[in-house]
């Protein structure tokens, strides 16, 4: 697990703030709360580890809206809603928006503490994902035009002569910006060449 | 004649056109000029004349002195030579050389003569004198026979041989001017004698008289402006002229007549013989024209002088008077405009001023005479319009008015006397008044009162009641009232009588209706301004037993004190009196001009009961109502309590989790424990908010802050407005509003408002929801305002708002604001809504402002007021 990972506590009322403060803080985790949405927005930055406690309830930027608003933002950091009593039908709202999770008030500190701990693990998960991603397209983005094209049409497992046809050039010449590609993408394998291939495209069909 | 009266008139106007139009000053230079030139016309001519005729006068006496000056200097000449004959005859070198000689008349000699030197007897004289050496000295014998001669040019001697005796004078020294041959010579003679004193014959010196002469003669004088001449007096010819060229000698004297100016005078010590010769002096004409034109162009600059001087110091006279007559009029057309009203006369096209202020003053005198017209006319007028007024008056008048003389005759009868008594005027005129119109036993008093006015004369008119009869026979009453007309000689009495048939009517009438009062089964009493009854009906028993009073005696002070406030204020006052359970409701109605105040009372007892029936049910609708609010609060305030109690559970379960891991700091701990109390507080707050929005109270009314009922309403409110996202704005008076009402109740029309606004608000997008609540004061009312920015109110349901089951929602009962308005009227408050649809709606309350502060809540009951 990751020790920098903070939680994020976002509620208007300071009693339930500081509260949860204090049994998040017994189970060893830091803790960072903040008063409204916009007060969280003006501290947080894409990157940083943890989970977020969000308050339905709000003056100002409510729950939700925040939620919507990171997600168009692009960050991924896992949104635990704590709703009141009979917001029920908003909590299904934030799930569909794509909460991790909710918890009704009152709670069960156990019930709390077991979802933050699931939020936390779903996140470093996805930070070690969108590493290997990163490298791979810094790997792509090393590759010449041409290797770039070669790549594409292995990729789509076309064979050394179709290539050449495509591109107009010899099958020795495909030969030597294969090799070189391989080399550069640091593939073993047409197998794992492929895999990159496809982990960078899902990526880029994602955003 | 007709042409000359023609010409008159049309030239007349032209002219005065023209004085008009000339201003002042240029007529005084006008007039200036054309004197000046008249005098100065006239003078020339006379003065002219004049200094011709002293000119010439003058000039004849300069003539003549000139040529007597010239005459002495010609005559002294003549008398140096002569003074020179002498001295050379008695000269002592004469007398020597004649010594020896003797001359006898036989002898037969040969003139001696020396020419071209002197003899010895000739001593040299000639160039001492400065006299001209004479032509011939000749020395005769005693016979006149030339014996010795001096010859000085070279022409030959005229006298060669002799000299007539008759020309010599033997006594002594003569002079004479004779004609020898073709000249004229100066013949001077002297006897001779030797130095023993023989008288020896004469010398004689011939001298030359021409323009040498002549010349020598006038040395010193100007021969330009004059000329001197010898005239022969004979042939009136020029013998000699002192310049030959001008003069020709031998010329007639008639022939210079033209050319000069001639001054004859006669020589007679001269006078020879044969010759008498004249001494002409000749002054040129054109000089004497000059020097005579000279004084004339001197004379006429000096007049010319003197009448310019006259022009200038009369135009300048006239000028100043003019300037003068300027500011007269200047000073008149600003007094005309200032005090009379007239308008500019149009004197500032300017112009003749005398013509001017001779219009000025025509037209302010056709102004005054048409003022005093037009008084006049007013006057008439007036007096026309009071006689048709007067006439008016008689004739609209209501009363009958009727003229008597003295003697009590009708003479005048107006329309409203006919009319009243049936009677046409010409019938009426003659008639004896009481006579024709008074019955029979009412005349004495008539009479008397007719008798009283004319000793009363003018001030309280004799004013009476009568009965009076119309011609028919029916008697009706009246009241007359009698002016006194007294002229110089002649008395005329008005009168004026007044038909008070209804009065009296009148009067019975309201006798019968005094009984009203009486019959009244409600009390009725009438109290004077001191509080003393005047009257009381039957029915105010109860009311005088209560007060332990009667008619005629005083009321007790506390009432007596309402009786004096009511009149004081002139509004009508109601009290109410609790007499051992009935109850009285007492108007005071004030008369003041009477200075009574009548009490109304009435037995309300029954209706009392009826309102505080009515109000119990009505509270208890305000508490079904309230409970039905909270009913809609209900969610709101358990969620509210939830926070608290979340808050305490994760204090606490985070104060285990420390404890069991042994990482509890006790300070920490002792912290997140105060914290969980607080909670607990604050829940339990919550809960008595709660408790007090349910419970059910007594209406108690107390005095309090508006502001603060305000705040206290917003706090329970507040998990409502985070869940609408929305703040409520508050906009309150900088100082307490003091305010005596019920707070429950107000605090429940607070909500219901908010709580209205809420809904309202609930359509709309939660950053754009404003909800504001402004409190203040004005004209000793508080007032709030509860507004929002929601959907509004359509106009057709405004009217109906606060009526009772009129609800626009869905679950609502429609009581809210019908509740409220009960509960605002029973404060004398007043609650209205305003809207604009689409811009949001305000409901305003206005409550009475607490009058005095700190004074407790009085009995409810004395507030309440049936609707």
């Amino acid at each position: 697990m990751n020790t920098d990972a903070t939680v994020f506590i976002v509620d208007d009322d300071q009693a339930m703030r500081t509260s949860l403060q204090w049994l998040i803080e017994a189970t060893g985790l830091a803790v960072q709360t903040y008063e409204s949405a916009d007060a969280f927005l003006a501290s947080y930055y894409p990157g940083r580890a943890g989970c977020l406690l969000l308050d339905v309830r709000m003056p100002g930027m409510s729950g939700l809206e925040l939620q919507s608003h990171l997600k168009r933002q692009g960050y991924r950091l896992p949104v635990i809603l704590i709703t009141g009593h009979g917001d029920v039908a908003m909590a299904v709202k934030a799930m569909k928006a794509g909460a991790l999770d909710f918890i009704e008030k009152p709670f069960h500190d156990e019930d709390l503490l077991r979802s933050i701990h699931y939020a936390l693990a779903f996140d470093q998960k996805h930070r070690a994902h969108d590493l290997a991603r990163t490298e791979i397209a810094g790997r792509i983005a090393d590759l010449t035009p041409r290797e770039h094209e070669v790549m594409a049409l292995v990729t789509e497992g076309q064979s050394n002569k179709e290539i050449a046809a495509t591109l107009g050039v010899s099958a020795k010449t495909v030969e030597a910006h294969r090799a070189r590609v391989m080399e550069k993408m640091r593939a073993e394998s047409l197998a794992e060449l492929v895999r990159m291939a496809l982990l960078v495209a899902s990526e880029t069909a994602l955003s | 004649m007709e042409a000359a009266m023609l010409n008159r008139i049309s030239i007349k106007p032209l002219l005065f056109g023209l004085l008009r139009r000339l201003p002042m000053p240029w007529i005084a230079i006008l007039v200036g000029l054309i004197a000046g030139l008249a005098i100065w016309s006239v003078l020339d001519q006379i003065q002219s004349r004049q200094v011709d005729k002293i000119f010439g006068q003058e000039l004849r006496v300069q003539l003549d002195l000139r040529a007597h000056e010239s005459l002495m200097r010609f005559e002294r000449q003549l008398a140096d030579y002569a003074a020179m004959t002498r001295l050379l005859a008695s000269h002592r070198r004469l007398s020597e050389y004649l010594e020896p000689l003797s001359w006898l008349e036989k002898d037969r000699f040969i003139p001696l003569v020396y020419k071209g030197f002197r003899p010895d007897w000739l001593p040299d004289i000639f160039d001492q004198n400065e006299l001209s050496p004479p032509r011939l000295i000749l020395l005769t014998d005693a016979w006149g026979q030339v014996r010795e001669m001096f010859q000085s040019g070279e022409e030959p001697a005229p006298l060669a041989t002799r000299v007539d005796t008759h020309l010599l004078e033997r006594r002594g020294l003569r002079s004479l001017i004779e004609h020898i041959g073709e000249r004229l010579y100066l013949l001077s003679s002297h006897p001779i004698e030797d130095a023993n004193g023989y008288p020896m014959g004469h010398l004689v010196v011939l001298v030359a008289i021409d323009h040498a002469f002549l010349a020598a003669s006038l040395h010193g004088l100007d021969l330009e402006r004059a000329a001197v001449a010898i005239v022969d007096s004979d042939h009136q010819r020029i013998v000699a002229s002192v310049n030959a060229n001008a003069l020709m000698p031998g010329t007639q004297l008639s022939d210079w007549e033209d050319t000069y100016e001639m001054t004859l005078q006669p020589l007679p010590d001269y006078e020879g013989a044969a010759s008498s010769p004249l001494f002409a002096t000749f002054v040129p004409h054109a000089a004497v024209e000059r020097m005579s034109r000279h004084v004339r162009i001197f004379e006429r600059r000096q007049r010319f002088i003197a009448a310019t001087v006259f022009v200038m110091v009369f135009t300048g006279v006239i000028y100043l008077v003019s300037v003068r007559l300027n500011k007269v009029l200047k000073r008149m057309t600003r007094f005309s405009q200032r005090a009379l009203g007239i308008a500019d006369p149009g004197f500032h096209r300017g112009g003749n001023q005398l013509l001017l202020l001779e219009d000025w003053i025509k037209h302010f005198t056709q102004l005054v005479l048409m003022a005093r017209e037009e008084m006049n006319r007013k006057h008439q007028a007036a007096m026309r319009e009071s006689e048709a007024l007067k006439v008016a008056m008689m004739e609209a008048s209501l009363d009958a008015l009727v003229t008597l003389d003295h003697a009590g005759q009708v003479i005048e009868f107006n329309p409203a006397a006919e009319r009243r008594f049936g009677l046409e005027r010409q019938a009426a005129i003659g008639t004896s008044f009481a006579a024709q119109f008074l019955p029979r036993d009412t005349r004495p008093a008539f009479r008397r009162l007719l008798d009283r006015s004319r000793h009363l004369r003018r001030a309280p008119q004799g004013r009476i009641e009568l009965l009076a009869l119309q011609t028919d026979g029916t008697e009706f009453p009246v009241e007359i009232s009698i002016a006194l007309i007294e002229l110089e000689d002649e008395r005329f009495y008005t009168l004026y009588i007044h038909d008070i048939t209804s009065r009296k009517q009148a009067e019975q009438e309201i006798k019968s209706l005094a009984r009203f009062a009486s019959e009244s089964p409600n009390p009725i009493l009438r109290v004077s301004a001191d509080g003393l009854i005047v009257y009381a009906n039957t029915a105010s028993r109860p009311l005088l037993l209560a007060w332990q009073a009667d008619p005629g005696m005083r009321l007790p002070e506390a009432w007596g004190d309402d009786v004096a406030l009511a009149l004081g204020t002139g509004q009508p006052l109601e009290r109410e009196f609790d007499i051992r359970g009935q109850i009285y409701s007492l108007l005071f109605a004030p008369i003041r001009d009477l200075g009574y105040v009548n009490i109304y009372a009435r037995d309300i007892t029954a209706v009392r009961h009826a309102e505080q029936e009515s109000r119990q049910h009505q509270a208890e609708l305000v508490h079904v109502c309230r409970l039905s609010t909270m009913g809609e609060m209900a969610t709101g305030m358990a969620h509210e309590l939830n926070q608290p109690l979340a808050a305490i559970v994760n204090y606490a379960n985070g104060c285990s989790r420390r404890l069991q891991g042994g990482a509890g700091e006790t300070e920490a701990l002792i912290g997140a424990m105060t914290q969980i109390t607080a909670q607990a507080k604050r829940a339990s707050e919550i809960i008595r908010r709660l408790r007090a929005l349910v419970g059910k109270q007594p209406p108690i009314r107390a005095q309090m802050d508006l502001n603060h009922l305000v705040r206290e309403v917003r706090s329970f409110l507040e998990f409502e407005t985070s869940r609408l996202g929305l703040q409520i704005n508050l906009e309150l008076d900088a100082t307490t509003i003091p305010v005596q009402v019920d707070l429950v109740q107000i605090e429940q029309v607070l909500m219901n408002l908010i709580g209205n606004a809420f809904d309202a608000l609930e359509d709309c997008p939660e950053a754009q929801r404003h909800l504001c609540i402004r409190t203040g004061t004005r004209d000793g009312d508080a007032w709030v305002v509860v507004e929002d920015n929601g959907p509004g109110i359509a106009p057709e349901h405004l009217g109906s708002l606060f009526d009772p089951f009129v609800t626009t929602k869905e679950g609502g009962m429609g009581m809210g604001l019908a509740i409220s308005q009960t509960i605002v009227d029973n404060h004398e408050g007043r609650i209205w809504a305003e809207s604009e649809p689409g811009h949001g709606a305000s409901f305003h309350m206005t409550l009475p402002l607490a009058q005095t502060p700190g004074q407790p809540a009085s009995n409810p009951e004395n507030h309440w007021k049936p609707k």
